[in-house]
């Protein structure tokens, strides 16, 4: 990708960003232009949509591709469940198992179950399993020690 | 940082080995209330240092059993048919060993009242590990309410 960077002396301040197809980083430039901390990008269908982190009910890594569930829909995500953990910073993104993230602030209820694992009932009614590796650090987190 | 917080696999170890011993120590003392109530009704004051050991090696050799056989049959969250068949078993070996240790002086009756013991142990602590998860339930879901409450906010300020 060709930067083109110009400092001007005077005038409003202006990027302009042309692209042949809209991908990830493109979307990830836009958004971080638009200050959309609590915004991803991701695609449904080819087609590109922005929504709110807050809307996700959780992240799920299959055969290295990362999906973003919400009540309605399955979004692809661009890059892998580590690298969603590290650009998103919120403490509401728990890490559960290896391969899923859910966001606790969409879970309506938990059930304890033996071997010291906990089963995460989540708003669309789905049920997460977190397991006995995470079980732990999940009642920090609910307690505020973490 | 974040492989410091990841389980290593002595820890995982180490953590089932803790459980065998608790539940190896928990059966002990309950066979020896057994042992020790069936000697004093047959009027006998003393109680064989023997039986004892017998008890405690049993206790553990079923334990190691129960955990990686069986799934940790009387921890489980429901009861299926490999808790009936772990119940079972683990009973069968428990009355074979106190039938051939002589704990009973090898009566019948006394073996058989012993395997009903057992088995009423067996649904004891399977229905207070249950009660234990509902009392855990109720702590998870008052801090979940109250994670959201306080990251709601922080999010509202935020906006």
């Amino acid at each position: 990708m060709f930067i083109d960077i110009k400092q001007i002396p005077e005038g409003e301040e202006s990027v302009v960003i042309r692209y042949r197809e809209l991908s990830g980083k493109i979307n990830k430039i836009i958004g971080i232009l638009n200050d959309d901390d609590n915004k991803i990008w991701g695609r449904v269908d080819d087609e590109n949509i922005c929504i709110e982190t807050d809307e996700l009910l959780y992240l799920e890594s299959v055969d290295e591709k990362v999906f973003a569930y919400t009540k309605d829909k399955v979004i692809r995500l661009e890059g892998t469940l580590n690298s969603f953990m590290n650009s998103i910073n919120d403490e509401c993104f728990f890490r559960c198992a290896k391969a899923i993230v859910i966001n606790v602030n969409r879970v309506s209820s938990l059930k304890s179950l033996s071997s010291n694992r906990i089963d995460a009932t989540l708003e669309s009614g789905e049920h997460i399993i977190i397991s006995r590796r995470y079980a732990s650090e999940f009642r920090r987190l609910l307690k505020g020690d973490r | 940082m974040e492989d410091k917080k990841k389980v290593s696999r002595f820890e995982k170890f180490l953590t089932r080995e803790i459980g065998i011993e608790f539940k190896a120590c928990l059966y002990f003392f309950a066979f020896l209330f057994f042992y020790c109530a069936h000697r004093l009704i047959f009027g006998q004051n003393d109680a064989s240092i023997l039986h004892m050991a017998e008890m405690i090696l049993s206790c553990y050799g079923v334990a190691y059993l129960q955990v990686y056989v069986f799934g940790n049959c009387d921890e489980a969250d429901k009861l299926g048919v490999r808790e009936y068949l772990g119940f079972f078993i683990c009973t069968l070996i428990y009355c074979m060993v106190s039938f051939f240790g002589n704990w009973y002086e090898k009566s019948i009756s006394s073996t058989l009242i012993f395997a009903g013991y057992i088995l009423f142990m067996y649904l004891c602590v399977f229905l207070i590990y249950r009660v234990k998860r509902k009392i855990d339930d109720k702590i998870l879901n008052a801090d979940l309410k109250q994670f959201q409450k306080e990251h709601k906010k922080v999010n509202d300020n935020d906006k």
